[in-house]
């Protein structure tokens, strides 16, 4: 029974920590059509800025995460500003190739500034501790990210349902050049959508410094579970991604305990084949 | 006019004189491969590996007194020639790592190739290497499989998986029969690599030759997210010692997974992987303490056994890599060092009697904690040692065997609790 919730906290822990990292790249992929390719470099860059403030500022990553999501934010401005908005309606594959490039110059930089070293901060204010749950061990730094999440994806949520802002993303991703006509200024709500998705990347990034090492490949396997996530939970969706985020961290973390670890990854892309076979929306699309 | 045409015809001949100056100042080098993960998820180690070889290129193009070192005094190799590094990445792709080893040598013309430490990657380059009848010499990769394919042209300086596995399980016997340690159960956890799969399989067997019953097998994908469910099956069935074979940041994620659900074996003992990194244990700090592993080369070690390594280490490694050796990058120089005294022994840059050298005769390396190396038909190491160490405030202390000891094992591992 012990292992049993063990591995039930375990994938849930995963899962939501999944969720997040999606979010952003959910809002980008629904709202404009675009994948962004350096979804994982971004949060790569994000747990970097965490580290460094860390590193010699000194600042826990309970708090440097609001630098981390406030940099990323303008990364994600910028980058469709200045890379985005110029590949938009050239090529379908014009957005995908540019931020591919992206990417490759971000892990690139980041290898040739900062070395391909590993990178763990020590002493913070959460390592090492834990609380027991049933018998279960759940690591505190991982459950704060975990809770991080729901209550961040609890906000963009009620943004999306709730705001004025969230309906003018909503009608954008609907139809663009309508909410065009209906006074929506589109331009400024992809300007805020690539920053907001960039965001809740960095902000991922930030926390999960506590318990993660930092190097510049860090975020290729969680981008590429992030796609899943999107395409599983349904494009666009927050509720969405949460679902699938959870069903993707428990397939993963049942599948390693009781199948065999080195099959984990493979359940999950099966899951979501299946899924997608019988709804290619995903769960929750729009 | 005739002036005209005379100056013409000398400045065309000076010109070509010129040119041909030039060009035989460029026949004076030996283009090296070096081939190693420069990216990706090895990248860490593989940056070590490269800088190690260019630290011994150094050592062979300059003149330098004061090293015992073979080829440090002299400055080049045949009377002048100088050691060019080319660099190729291979990102830790056997794939690439083989289109990467047929570029060098048939687009850069190198006169060899150094690398890989991956073995899923040395595997593939080395194979061209043979096809080509070229050298490849290769300093870390550690699978035994690598030299059980009786290739001519490859030669290699590590210890085998089978050879560590067997020290491992000698350590385990030496524990059980003089320090009645009680080791009865193994659990094995490694990358789902040629490297991996290839050192628990040598571990398996070295465990059934003693007794040691195998009650966790646990294989993962290396560059994981999280390593909760690995970890989970070997604190399930809670094995007495375990082997473990993970590099870089999967080694990092391993142990604070394992501090995460407070748990540890009695002894883990790690084959060539993220423990013998410096760096990673730096980032680790107290939490990577009484971890073991097999080493061929350490600090402390160095400055009883190795004195040269750690000159060299000083003068050459230190100010590219900005850190102390490591036991994987050190074999790549000494790899290149071996290279330069067959080189030097042949007189001549003929791949044949180069060949013919590195497989006959026995090679003096002071940067080898043997002292020598010699190559068996197949390429593997016959002088290769390897000791048992224990991390303890980021210092590897020899705890195995006997010859070399150089401090008690903490046995069993202090509890994550009170450290």
């Amino acid at each position: 029974m012990n292992h049993f919730l063990q591995v039930l906290f375990d994938g849930l822990l995963n899962g939501l920590v999944y969720a997040l990292v999606a979010a952003g790249l959910s809002m980008i992929w629904g709202v404009m059509d675009v994948i962004n390719f350096a979804h994982g470099e971004f949060l790569m860059v994000g747990m970097y800025v965490s580290y460094w403030i860390g590193f010699f500022l000194d600042v826990d990553p309970l708090f440097s995460w609001i630098a981390s999501g406030a940099f990323l934010f303008i990364m994600g401005a910028a980058t469709y500003r200045l890379i985005i908005r110029n590949s938009l309606g050239k090529s379908a594959m014009a957005p995908l190739l540019a931020t591919f490039g992206l990417s490759m110059v971000l892990k690139n930089f980041c290898m040739n500034r900062f070395t391909p070293n590993f990178r763990l901060l020590s002493g913070t204010v959460l390592e090492g501790k834990t609380i027991s749950v049933g018998g279960a061990i759940l690591s505190v730094p991982q459950l704060a990210t975990a809770a991080f999440a729901l209550v961040l994806l609890a906000c963009l949520y009620w943004m999306l349902k709730r705001t004025r802002l969230g309906w003018a993303i909503q009608a954008t991703a609907m139809d663009s050049e309508a909410a065009e006509l209906m006074g929506i200024r589109t331009e400024n709500i992809y300007l805020l959508v690539f920053g907001i998705g960039g965001a809740c990347v960095g902000i991922t990034g930030g926390l999960m410094t506590s318990y993660l090492a930092v190097y510049p490949e860090v975020g290729s396997l969680f981008s590429l579970i992030a796609f899943v996530v999107v395409a599983l939970g349904g494009f666009g969706s927050i509720p969405g991604a949460l679902l699938a985020a959870i069903i993707i961290g428990l397939v993963e973390s049942f599948t390693g305990f009781y199948v065999a670890a080195v099959v984990k990854y493979a359940a999950v892309f099966a899951v979501y084949l299946a899924v997608i076979l019988i709804r290619p929306k995903g769960l929750f699309g729009w | 006019m005739l002036r005209k045409i005379a100056f013409t015809v000398v400045l065309c001949v000076l010109g070509a004189l010129l040119l041909t100056g030039v060009a035989v100042a460029e026949d004076k080098v030996i283009k090296i491969g070096a081939l190693f993960p420069l990216t990706g998820p090895s990248a860490v180690s593989g940056q070590n590996c490269l800088n190690s070889v260019l630290a011994a290129a150094e050592l062979i193009n300059g003149a330098y007194e004061g090293f015992d070192v073979p080829l440090a005094a002299t400055e080049g190799l045949l009377g002048g020639y100088k050691v060019e590094i080319i660099k190729a990445d291979h990102q830790g792709k056997p794939d690439v790592a083989k289109s990467e080893a047929e570029r060098l040598y048939n687009q850069e013309g190198v006169f060899a190739v150094i690398g890989s430490y991956n073995s899923a990657a040395t595997k593939p380059a080395s194979a061209v290497a043979e096809r080509a009848k070229k050298l490849f010499l290769c300093g870390a990769s550690s699978s035994a499989a690598l030299t059980e394919r009786e290739y001519k042209y490859f030669f290699r300086h590590a210890p085998t998986d089978a050879i560590e596995a067997t020290e491992f399980t000698d350590y385990i016997t030496y524990l059980n029969e003089k320090k009645g340690a009680g080791i009865k159960t193994l659990g094995l956890i490694y990358e789902n690599t040629e490297f991996g799969k290839h050192a628990a399989d040598e571990g398996k067997k070295a465990a059934a030759k003693i007794g040691l019953e195998v009650v966790a097998d646990v294989p993962f994908n290396n560059g994981a997210t999280n390593l909760s469910s690995e970890v989970q099956t070997l604190k399930a069935a809670n094995p007495d010692a375990v082997f473990g074979a993970a590099l870089g940041g999967d080694y990092s994620l391993w142990v604070r997974t394992m501090k995460q659900v407070n748990w540890l074996p009695k002894i883990a003992i790690n084959f060539c992987t993220g423990y013998q990194n410096p760096a990673v244990q730096k980032e680790l700090a107290g939490d990577g303490d009484y971890f073991m592993g097999g080493m061929s080369f350490s600090p402390e070690l160095a400055k009883e056994f190795m004195p040269e390594a750690l000159k060299v280490q000083e003068k050459f490694y230190f100010p590219l890599a900005n850190q102390e050796f490591d036991s994987d990058s050190l074999q790549e120089a000494v790899m290149l060092l071996v290279l330069g005294q067959a080189i030097e022994k042949a007189g001549e840059l003929d791949t044949e009697k180069v060949r013919e050298i590195l497989a006959t005769e026995t090679f003096v390396s002071p940067l080898s904690l043997s002292g020598e190396v010699a190559f068996e038909p197949g390429g593997q190491n016959i002088k290769a040692l390897s000791v048992i160490t224990q991390i303890k405030d980021l210092k590897y202390n020899t705890i195995y065997p006997e010859k070399f000891k150089n401090a008690e094992p903490v046995y069993p591992m202090a509890p994550w609790d009170n450290r």
